[in-house]
Formats: C-alpha cells, structure tokens, sequence
C-alpha cells in the first residue's frame, strides 16, 4: 500500500486543505489532544490524501516522479498548459488540464486566433486516445517489438542503400499541420535522389485548392470569414459540422446567429441532398439530388452574369437558383458561397462567384488563407500509379491510414512497395500492412507546432513523459536523415528561422517563444494575397440525372473521418442529426422509404454502379433528404486500429473514386436491393416531434425587431407548495442561446470527459441506457419533407423546486444554498424514484457497475469527481468541481469570486459561445443580463419547479411569409 | 316459524328481514357439532400431508427458487438485468409491489371491518384471509428492497437513530410514508391473526401428541385456559385491534396511491387515486381470497365450513369494487380532458390507443367486463365459475398498476425521451417467484395452523344448543 512520500508532503497537503474550507479541520494540535473521534478523522485524512498521492500506477510513477517534486506544483490543484489540438487538422488551440502529472481534461484556448475559445467532440475526446490500451507500446520490426536501436540500424541500412541506389522514397501523410513536422520529412526526403513528400486528406478539399490555382494562380484554400457575411449561401459543405475548420467556422458563424448581437443577424440558405447539421441550422434549405448540384451552380453562375454553359436543371431547381442569384446579388460584397464538393468545376464555379460578387477581402480571405487541408488527390493517385508500376521503393506513412481509406487500388499498389514504415500510434489497417513501425508521439506528449491559417502559429507542448516506448516524428526523420536533434530543439530552430522573423513586434526570441508557449498562439505575417486571373472555367457542363438513386458520402460530427473511430466516446455520441450511435446506416428519404416500403432498421443493400463492393446497410429514414439520395457516413467499419471502432457500421470508403484527380463519389448512380432482416438501431432519440407542446420557441426575425417584447412567454409559472430556498452568497443559473446552438455535440463529449461519464456501449444505447448528463434533444417541425429542425440541449435543470428533492426517501438528492440541485451519491440507495419524477428526463442510473478495470485508461478520469458506483443516480452537477475550484481560488486569493470564473464544461468549450452561466445574485453579471432578455423561456416553466436553467427563443432568419410570424413551438 | 319483529337471528337481524334476504341460512353446513368442527378443522395439522399437498409445494417451491435465482441474478450483478431505462425507471418492480399491497387487503378488511359491521359470515375466511394477508405484504415488502439500486443500504430508509449527524430520512417523500404504512401494517395485521390465534392455538396444544409440539404451543398460546376472564380479555383486546385495523385497510393503500399521486408525472398526479387504489385493493383483494379458498375447500374439504354462501358474499364486494374500479377509469379520462392540460390528455389517449393499449385493454377487460357476470345468481354461486372470473380480475389488476406504471412513464413531458420498455427473464422470474412464496407459505400455514377459526365457528353454529 502506497502512502505518501514524505512528511512534509503530508503537512503540505493538509494545509492546502485546510484552506480550501469554510470549517477548520482539527489538525495541527499536538497529538496528545486528539479526542477518539479526532483521531479517526485524523487517520481518514491522512488515508485519503494517501490515496490521492497513491492513485499511480507504474506508468505514472515515470511521467512525474515525485522525488523532487517540481516547481510550483501542488499535488492536487490543477494546472493549465496552452496548447494545439491534434485530433485534425484544423488545428485548434487548447487549455490542456494537467491534474498530478497527467492531462485529464481539454477545453477550447480563448486566446487561439482560428478556434477562439471552441472545441469540438473529436478534441474533447483526444486524452481518451492518450491513454488508450490499443497503443503501440513502441517500434516493430516485421510484427516484433524490437528497441528503437534495431529498428533504426535495420532502416538505416535499407536508406543507406536507396541513397546509394536512388531508389524513389515517399513519405505519404494527411496535411502536415505542423511546419516544423513538415520540414522535418522534407529534410529526409532531401537526403534521397528521388525523394517526395505526398500529402493528401481523407476528405479531401483538393478541388477547392485548385480551383484558386486556375483563377489566381496558387493552389490555396482562401480562410472564410463568416463572421462578416451578411448571406451565407452553403452548397454541400458540411462547414459546421466536418468541413476544414468546423470550430473555426462555428465560432464565427454564431457571431452573427441571433438579433441581439453587436452586427445584424445574418442569412443563411443551405442547397443539399443529405440532411448536414450546417443544414439543420439554415434558415432556407433547399433539396437536390447530387447531380443537381453543378448544374445548380451553373444556373447561379449564369444569373450571376458568368459565361457559363449549363447542364438541365428541374424548373424548382431553377427557381430557386434565380431566388439565391437575386439574394447574393442584393448582398455583393457581403455574401459567401461556399461549396463542399471535392469537384474541380464547382470549386472554381465557386470562386469566380465570390470573386464576381466582390466577396474577396470581405468574406474570402486570401491574404491569410487556410492551411488546414494541404492535400492533393492528384498527387496520390500519381503515388498509386507509382506504386504499381513497382517505382516506389519506401512508403512512410505518416498520420495518414491509406489502406482503410483510399480505394482499394491503393492496398494492392502499396504491396509493391518493398520498404513500407509507419509512424502511426495504433496498429492501424495500414500499419499491420506495413514492414517497420516507428510510432510516433500522441500530440499530448510531443513538442509540436501548427499553422492553421497562415499567419496564426501555435505551439503544441507536452503534457507528460510519453508513456509508451514512443518517439515523436519529427526526432525519427532527424534520426533517418542522420541529423538526430530532440524535437523541443528542432522546433525552437525551427520558430527562431522561419516564424520568429515573420514579426517585428518582439525583438527577442526568448520572450517571443515565451509568449507562444503560454498563450499557445502568436500573429505573424503571411505573404500577400494573389491576384485574380480572368479565365474560362474548367471543365464541360454536368446534366442532372432525372432518376434513380443517387449516393452521398458524407463524414458524422462524431467521427470525422474515421480516424479515431476507437475512442468510444465518439462512436457513443449520438449524431447531431438521426441521433444514432455505434453505425453508419443508409439514410433515406420519407418518400423514397415509403416508395421502397422501407421502415427504419430494415436492411438495403446498396451498390453503386461499376463497383463490385456491395454493402448491407440498416436504413435511417431520414427527414428533410433528397428524395432520390442515398447518404452513407464514412469512417466506419474498421478492422484494426482499436478495438472500440473494429467491426461497427461498414466502410464506405472503397466506393470513392479519382474522377479526374479527385477523390469521389458523389453523385454516382446506386443500385438498390432489399437485404434479409432488420437491425435494431442504437438511437437515443425514437421521438421527432413535438407533439404541439410549447417545449421550443421560435419566431422569425422580422417580428421580433418590430416588437422584441412580443417573444416573452405569456404563461406565468404555477405556484409552489413549498417555500422558497434561502439562498447563500450565490445563486447559479444557465441560459443557453437556441438561435446560436448548433447541435455540434462538442459539449456532450466535454461533459462526459469531465466529469468521468461511462461509455455503455452499443447494446446499452439500445436498452435506453446512454448516461451523457447533457444531451441535444433534436426535434424536426413541419413538413417531413423540408422540416425544420432544432436543437435543444437538455441537462439537469436544477429546479428551485426540484420534483427530484421530495421523492428521495433517504436525502441523497438534496438543494444547496447556491441553488444547485445536487446529488449525494454515497448516501443514494437507487429507488430512482427521482428519475421517475424528473419531468426532463435528465437522471441517469448506474444499472452495472460499469467497467474501470483498465489502469491506463482509469490515467484520464477526472481526480475531481467521484466515479459512481453501480446502483447509484447521477446527473448534471452544473460542473460543482469546477466552481468549487474557482470559488477556492478567490478565496486563496482573499477576493470575491469574479464573473465568468466559473464556468461549467459544457460552457467553455462551447465554439458557438451559446451557453451564459454565472451567478444571477450578481447584478451585473452577464447571466442576469440575459435573464432579463425578453426572448427567455423556460421549460416546461408551468410546473412551477423553477429551472435555473433557461433558453433563448430561436429566431430564424425567414421572411414571415414562408414561416408565420411569431409562430411558437410546432 | 312463527315471525315476530322482535326476534333477532344470530346475526342480529330482525327474523323476518334475515329469511327474507337468506339471512336465517345456517352459515356452516353439516349440522356440525363443536367436535365435529374440532376434529375436521384440526385435522389437517395433524396428519401427514397426502401427495396432493407435497406435489403442490413441489410446484410452487419451483417457482420460489426460480424467483431466487432471479433476485440472486439482479442482487449480484445488478439492476441492469432488469429492462428498465432511463425513461421507464420501475416497472414489474413497483407493479408488483403495488398488486401484492392490493392483494393484502381483503384479509384485514374481512377481519377487522367485517367484524365490527358484525357480519357473521366471516367467520370461516377471516383466519386464511389474514394469512393471505400476511403472505401477500411480505411478497410486496421484498419488491421495494430487491428495486434498489444498493439494497445492502434498503436500512437507510428507516427513520432509526444513526452516528451519520444531520443525514436523517426525507418525510416529504412519499417512499418514506410507504416504509411507515407498510410496516404498521404488516405489524398490526400480524398482532390481530396472531390475538385471534390464540384460542385455537390452546385447543391445538391441548391436542398435542409430542411434547416439543405442546411445549411451543403453550409458549404461543400464552398460557390459554378457556376461563370466562381470558375470553373477556380476548374479545375486548380483538374488538380495539379491530378498531386499530380498520383505519389501517384505507390508509396502506392511499399512501401507496401517494407515490403516484404526489409525482409530477402526467398520469400519476391525480387525486383521484386514494379512493381508486383502495377500491382498486379490496377488489383485488377479495378476488384473490376467492381464488385460493375455492381451491382450499376442495382440496381440503372444507366445502361444508366455506359455502357458497360465503362465495357468494364476497362475490358481491369483487362486483361492487369492481364498479367503482370501472368508474374510476372513466373519471381519469374525463380528467384529463377536462383539466386542458396537453400531457395529461395525450397520457390517456396513448394509454388507449398507444404502444401498451394491450396492456389497457386487458386491465378493462378483465376489471369492468369480467366482474359483470356476479350479476348473475347462478355466477355467484358456482364455485369454478367464480374461479375463472377471480383469476380474470387477478390479472387485470396485475395489469392496471402496470398500466398507470408504464404507459405514464415511458412517454411522458419530453417527447425527446420517451421510451419503451420490455421485461426481462429475469423480471418474469421475480414475479413467478412472489407467486411461488405466496402459495408456498399459504400451502404451510394449512399443514402447520387451523386453517379456519374454530373458536370462532363454534360461534355462529346454529343447530348447537347454547
């Protein structure tokens, strides 16, 4: 039994305690006071500051000795390093929490100039990869685990010879974000005769790359500012949901979701066949079939005064292109185009609009463009050719799976590979089918960079001693190319030579590599913007297809492309949209169901033409879809790589093609059959409507400026058999902004990394057994068709008056003075009685002792919260840990605690900013400015249960003659 | 006979109204002598039991165990055995618990109010009535002990003193009135069998042939002489337990009613349900007395001490319950149009047309239908026919608390959660297993207690010169 190190320690650790409360604890009086009941407490508190300092495994013991503890660090109090998300490309910046030596906790970096605050699902769920068992624990050589020093003399001698021989060596990789990773492989490739770094994306935005090379003559993807558009019109790109820079795009699109922000609201059409969560929160969609898509743009193009030929577009269609033309029209110069089609035509269809219409230097930023998706698919399917023809003598694969997700041509080409090295952190698809594995770092334990948006660096530190026999990337290059440097001085030669001097602000390195690494981003300067190139637009003129099925690929909010399929938090996070988890399923149409008497559930085997893949797909009847598209996620179905991801949905991805160098499927004609049986789907969600219940508000914009008073609710709350609760020095209350919530679900998984909420699993998810404590409630109005859709998060609403508090027969459900609603879990005996009571339905039970026998996985649980055992209620805290913190703080500190201080973790890292929390007691907080907002209402206020917890009415951006005005609910 | 308006019956009815209304039949059949009642009510305590009995037990022991294991399975691995959600948080659980408080019912209803009403009749039942009684209330008190999530803390809900400082139980929850109502209740019912007991249990020990059998009995039958002042004492102390009941046959089942009623639950928050729940137990109750003593006094031959008299009094109760059972449905539904209120109306409309209208159908069927027949004399007075009809109404008052349980749950505010829910084996199994401890105990209690009160059916013999 491990107890603490040292008697100081010990002391030291009582006394921190013993300031963190209100009531002294008996200690520090000499011994022989100590009364019986003294000396239990006593003992209880050296036990348990024994088991605070004792709960390390062997692992951690080598991430942090605590021999010579370091500087500044307390055992038991968090600390905060700044630091760049890995989980993409998109490069956002976090606030890594780091309790006792170990990251248990990402949240968005406000001072990041990309993500600004936001962090999506797939960030939240990055320390879940950290300490994932499916790791390699270090390099293999032809299946062994060896020691680095073999592995490295076996490739030294096979370089050694290719150098001597001039064998092609490629180094294939997804966009290499960090620049100086990037001129790491560079520097090995420059050892080699012929050797070439390929980089090319899994959702690829090749096309829209280049397109700008065609019209202004660099291959670029411009930074879209959302921010500043007045219209948003939105084809096929997926921009809030998985395209390029989805927090980016969120945080800025929300600044202007909503009437009472500081610029008027903006406008956003989305034109789409598949039902995108971008889509969900337009205030206009419009349907197509894949097909219609180009020739939709042609038709916008042409009313926009382009000399384009068109293909044939339904007369709907066309009057509805006519429609948008007209807006974007009225909008020139304020408007953006944007489009998510991996199709040359289109993107450059797309860029000579927004240039048409003045877009560039407003909305379209081409002097500080992306550089989130470097990718070219022209590039790989040279390589795939390459491959073929038996000219590549080493592939390294780096932070890329090519066998799981690019056609199947690329497995067999890539057999032909004599030397195949990756330096991928699990035994992936295309690791197995490798000779050597190099495994890299996780970003949580290396050294890195990143470069987002050109101009904006950030720099990614490590949080712990790698725990694994792993090296970082950018040493194992250093190693090849016979340059070994540590990655911390790679990268500082790297920031003093190409970033430092990119700014004269700061003089001094020191101070300017201080200052990234503390505030994780720094602004320099980027070169300037290209100049536009008049030009014919590439390409012939697409016809509609008029009939059959037509396929759509498209990547969930949860998983992305695939890549962290084996982190179960994100196969367990419901979709934004069919609210489905641990699938990917064919979605259908209403109509096209009912067509093919098609339930949800039932098996379609589906096959697009000129393939010989077919896959078995359950069916989602999916509302608001295309009626002859077919929508198939990408990124399930893997076979390795983790066991969380092996052997859920099916993999779509061997269905795209290069059509003319680009990576591609939609559009493509589907053959359609009936399979045998039925799949019972693992949704959370069953229900859609809102049976006319007054649950969501919602009014159109134009009523609302007319009279903002006409949005508050008519029905006062109904009175209380009980009194009110006295309350304390505080009294906490929450009111998320249902104009400005996008469903992006970054919160679900945020909540359930905080506050140690378990993965049940498939079969769970079923039973109705999800435990996520916040959940977006998805409900569709109006037509099955074209409905609208709303998203609501639901947690525990912390009534004043709660139905929860009565019913417990043994007080474990109890109010507190700060007006939280909290839950004793060592004292709750499991009637769940108060989850029967709670009209929200927001109680989740322990029905198994859910398994923690992982000890490395147990490394990510949040010290700060208590895992609960098996019979035992739990629910939304409001994050009490964390204003438990905060409040501990101001008091260390001697002053009151400030607004905005306390913040829930759902909160902080929401990337629309649409959650205000605070303390309503404090009548200046931004919380009790938005509780006089006329737009607040309460759910299902009439209970007279008093929720702390309240929305703002949706306002939707329509004109009241499509949408009566001031039209509440369904 | 000549009639005169002075001369009472037995029962303490005018003679010309009792034989008008049949009152004047003899209550017990048989021309029986006290030594006859004596020695055929003794009987089967004293025998070995026949095949029969051993076959019956072999039966419902089966079932007890598959019950165990049940419970063994969710006390060990937990209640995620069961089919419970997030949405539906109880189900055959509190069902269960609810049916078997009903079914407890009748016993201290005949017992207690019969016998301050001075109906005569009840002479013959009330003994296994309340042994029914008895058996059901444990069956139900194991229901919300196992339902727990952490049933090793099911203490925790008990009001006792504890070193835990302020931790004390919550008096506004209405599962803490349940623990108080059900205790007192089980406590008293258990005193007042045992009080009325103890005549038999002296005329057992007096029978007695093994000394270790005597020498229990005289414990149990605490030094009974058969003198005038112990029978003084006897009936003042059964008269004020009678009274201490009665209140007790109301009160158990409006505090259960209370767990709904007191929720905020579209469904559960009426307060129609005190009255409903209790109407609902008598019904439920007197089915079920009917059920097993048409069993009983074929099996053992006690044709002649429970007649169809006494069948067809208590048949007349199940209808007039089952009637006010009827009315309440029908009430609930106006309720709820009434009232405006768009949960409360959808609740209803789904209970009857929605995803459990099976479950409702059945409940009405066999609750407001099936008593309907004891309209008829000629129902009312053949035993199987009574049977079948008895069992109907077991069932549907199974199914009413599983209807008010389930369909208000599993669809109730959010429509975002709503769920469905299916029972498990395991479920089934625990519920098998309460019907296995029922009858096991009922089938000992015959073989080990007069069966029938013997010192009280001495009483109402009427061909006997006093």
């Amino acid at each position: 039994m491990k107890t603490w190190k040292s008697l100081g320690e010990r002391r030291g650790m009582v006394r921190s305690r013993k300031a963190e409360f209100e009531e002294e604890l008996p200690v520090g009086e000499s011994v022989r006071q100590i009364s019986r009941r003294d000396f239990f407490r006593f003992s209880g508190l050296g036990f348990a500051a024994g088991l605070a300092l004792g709960c390390k495994s062997k692992v951690v013991e080598k991430a942090m000795p605590y021999l010579n503890a370091r500087e500044g660090l307390t055992p038991g109090v968090a600390q905060w390093y700044a630091t760049t998300c890995g989980g993409c490309a998109a490069g956002c910046g976090v606030l890594a929490r780091s309790r006792d030596g170990r990251p248990v906790k990402l949240e968005g970096n406000p001072d990041h100039p990309v993500s600004r605050g936001g962090l999506c699902a797939i960030g939240q769920a990055q320390t879940r990869g950290l300490y994932d068992e499916d790791r390699l624990r270090g390099p293999k050589l032809a299946g062994k685990a060896v020691d680095w020093t073999v592995l490295d003399a076996d490739l030294q001698r096979r370089f050694a010879d290719l150098r001597a021989s001039g064998g092609a060596v490629r180094v294939l990789a997804g966009t290499i974000l960090s620049p100086t990773l990037r001129a790491a492989a560079q520097g090995f490739l420059g050892t080699f005769k012929d050797g070439r770094l390929v980089e090319a994306d899994t959702l690829s935005a090749a096309a829209l790359a280049a397109a700008y090379e065609r019209t202004h003559g660099q291959r670029m993807i411009p930074h879209y500012r959302l921010e500043e558009a007045d219209l948003l019109v939105g084809l096929e790109a997926d921009f809030l949901g998985t395209w390029i820079d989805p927090v980016g795009f969120t945080r800025a699109y929300a600044e202007r979701r909503g009437p009472d922000k500081p610029r008027p609201m903006s406008k956003h059409i989305q034109v789409e066949s598949g039902l995108s969560l971008t889509g969900s929160n337009a205030d206009e969609r419009v349907r197509l079939a894949p097909s219609e898509a180009v020739p939709f743009l042609e038709a916008l193009a042409r009313h926009l005064g382009l000399a384009v030929e068109g293909g044939a577009l339904p007369t709907a269609l066309a009057a509805k292109a006519r429609g948008i033309a007209h807006e974007l029209e009225a909008h020139r110069g304020h408007g953006l185009l944007l489009c998510g089609l991996n199709d040359p035509r289109a993107q450059e269809l797309v860029a000579r609009i927004n240039h048409a219409l003045g877009h560039e230097g407003t909305t379209v930023d081409l002097a500080r463009p992306s550089l989130q998706k470097r990718g070219d698919d022209r590039t790989l399917e040279a390589l795939v050719r390459e491959m073929a023809g038996g000219k590549v003598a080493a592939l390294v694969l780096l932070g890329c799976n090519p066998v799981y997700e690019q056609p199947a041509a690329f497995t067999s080409a890539f057999a032909k590979v004599p030397l195949r090295v990756s330096l991928a952190l699990t035994e992936d698809e295309s690791a197995a089918a490798c000779t050597h594995l190099a495994p890299d770092h996780h970003w949580l334990e290396a050294w890195r960079d990143a470069e987002p948006v050109a101009g904006a660096v950030s720099l990614a530190q490590p949080l712990l001693q790698p725990l694994f026999a792993t090296r970082d990337a950018v040493e194992s290059f250093g190693a090849w190319a016979g340059r070994p440097v540590p990655a911390l001085q790679a990268l500082r030669e790297h920031w003093k030579a190409a970033v430092f001097s990119r700014q004269k602000a700061v003089g001094d390195f020191e101070t300017f590599w201080n200052e990234a690494l503390q505030k994780g981003a720094a602004q320099v300067e980027s070169g300037p913007a290209p100049r536009y190139r008049e030009g014919r637009v590439e390409g012939a003129p697409r016809a509609a297809r008029k009939e059959g099925y037509e396929l759509l690929l498209y990547a969930k909010v949860g998983l992305g492309d695939g890549r962290h399929a084996h982190l179960p938090f994100l196969q367990e996070l419901p979709d934004p949209i069919t609210k489905a988890t641990w699938d990917n399923y064919a979605q259908v149409s209403p109509a096209a169901a009912a067509k093919l008497g098609l339930e949800q559930g039932d098996l379609l085997r589906l096959r697009p033409e000129g393939h010989a893949l077919e896959l078995e797909l359950p069916v989602v009847v999916q509302p608001g879809q295309d009626d002859r598209t077919m929508a198939v996620a990408l990124g399930y179905g893997r076979t390795a790589g983790g066991k969380s991801g092996l052997g859920v949905g099916k993999n779509a991805y061997p269905w795209r093609t290069f059509a003319s160098g680009f990576l591609a499927a939609e559009a493509v004609p589907l053959q359609v059959r009936r399979g045998q049986g039925r799949v019972d789907l693992a949704c959370t969600q069953d229900h859609h409507s809102l049976e006319g219940r007054e649950l969501v508000r919602e009014m159109a914009l134009a009523p609302y400026l007319r009279d903002p008073a006409s949005a508050r609710p008519h029905e006062q709350p109904g009175p209380s058999v009980y009194g009110e609760h006295p309350h304390g020095a505080h009294r906490w209350a929450m009111v998320i902004d249902l104009s400005a919530c996008t469903g992006c679900s970054g919160c679900v998984v945020g909540c359930q990394v905080e506050n140690n909420i378990p993965v049940v699993g498939r079969d769970e998810v079923r039973r109705k057994r999800e435990m996520h404590w916040l959940r977006i409630d998805r409900y569709y109005t109006g037509s099955e068709a074209e409905p609208g859709v709303v998203h609501q998060p639901m947690l525990c609403q912390q009534c004043d008056q709660a139905p929860c508090e009565n019913v417990c027969p043994v007080l474990a459900t109890v109010h507190s003075e700060e007006g939280l609603n909290q839950q004793v879990y060592n004292r709750c005996v499991g009637t769940r009685y108060c989850a029967n009571n709670c009209p929200y339905k927001v109680r989740r039970f322990n029905w198994w002792e859910y398994p923690h026998a992982s000890e490395l996985e147990r490394l990510g649980f949040n010290p700060d919260v208590t895992v609960r055992s098996r019979g035992v209620m739990e629910k939304c805290s409001f994050c009490v840990q964390r204003l438990m913190e905060a409040k501990i703080t101001a008091k260390n500190e001697g002053r009151e605690l400030k607004d905005g201080e306390a913040l829930p973790a759902c909160m902080q890292s929401c990337p629309a900013q649409a959650i205000v929390f605070g303390d309503m007691q404090d009548p200046d907080s931004r919380i009790s400015q938005v509780l006089r907002d006329p737009k607040r209402f309460l759910v299902l206020g009439e209970l007279g249960i008093g929720p702390a917890v309240s929305y703002l009415t949706k306002i939707r951006n329509i004109t009241p003659e499509t949408n009566q005005g001031g039209h509440h609910g369904a | 006979m000549a009639h005169d308006a002075d001369v009472l019956t037995a029962n303490g009815i005018p003679a010309a109204e009792a034989e008008r209304y049949g009152h004047n039949l003899p209550l017990i059949d048989g021309n029986k002598t006290y030594r006859q009642v004596t020695e055929e009510v003794f009987a089967p305590t004293e025998r070995r039991p026949p095949l029969r009995w051993w076959l019956v037990l072999a039966v419902t022991l089966s079932m007890l165990s598959l019950g165990a294991w049940a419970v063994f399975q969710t006390l060990t691995r937990g209640i995620g055995t069961w089919g419970l959600n997030r949405t539906v948080g109880w189900a055959f659980d509190i069902t269960n618990f609810v049916f078997w408080v009903g079914i407890g019912h009748a016993g201290t209803l005949i017992s207690a109010i019969l016998f301050l009403f001075r109906q005569r009749w009840r002479t013959s039942i009330n003994r296994a009535a309340e042994a029914m009684t008895l058996f059901a209330v444990m069956c139900a008190g194991t229901f919300p002990i196992i339902h727990m999530g952490r049933p090793w803390l099911a203490f925790w809900a008990t009001p006792y003193p504890n070193t835990r400082g302020s931790l004390w139980v919550n008096f506004k929850s209405p599962l803490l009135w349940d623990v108080v109502a059900i205790s007192t209740y089980f406590i008293i019912s258990l005193t007042f069998w045992y009080i009325g007991l103890i005549p038999d249990l002296a005329t057992q020990r007096d029978r007695a042939k093994t000394k270790l059998k005597r020498t229990i009995l005289n414990i149990f039958s605490l030094g009974w002489n058969g003198s005038n002042r112990t029978w003084s004492r006897y009936e003042t102390v059964y008269m004020l337990l009678a009274g201490l009941s009665t209140p007790l046959v109301v009160s158990v089942h409006t505090i259960v009613s209370m767990d709904f009623a007191t929720s905020v639950i579209p469904g559960w928050h009426a307060t129609i349900f005190p009255p409903y729940f209790v109407a609902g137990a008598v019904f439920s109750g007197f089915a079920m007395v009917l059920t097993l003593m048409i069993i009983a006094r074929s099996v053992m031959g006690l044709e002649e001490y429970i007649t169809t008299r006494h069948l067809e009094a208590m048949t007349k109760v199940v209808l007039a319950t089952g009637m006010i059972v009827g009315m309440a449905y029908a009430t609930e539904f106006f309720t709820a149009w009434y009232s405006g209120n768009p949960y409360e109306r959808y609740v209803f409309l789904n209970r009857a047309l929605g995803p459990y209208q099976w479950a409702y159908w059945t409940m009405v069927g066999c609750n407001v239908l099936s008593p309907q027949f004891f309209w008829f004399k000629k129902v009312r007075t053949t035993p199987w026919m009574i049977f079948i009809l008895t069992i109907f109404v077991n069932i549907g008052m199974w199914f009413e608390r599983f209807v008010i349980i389930v369909t208000s749950l599993h669809r109730d505010y959010l429509p975002s959660s709503w769920a469905t829910y299916r029972p498990t084996f395991i479920e089934v199994a625990i519920l098998i297993g309460s019907f296995g401890l029922f009858f096991t105990l009922f089938l000992v209690f015959t073989r080990v207690l007069p069966m029938i009160a013997a010192s009280e059916v001495k009483g109402v013999l009427k061909n006997v010169e006093h």
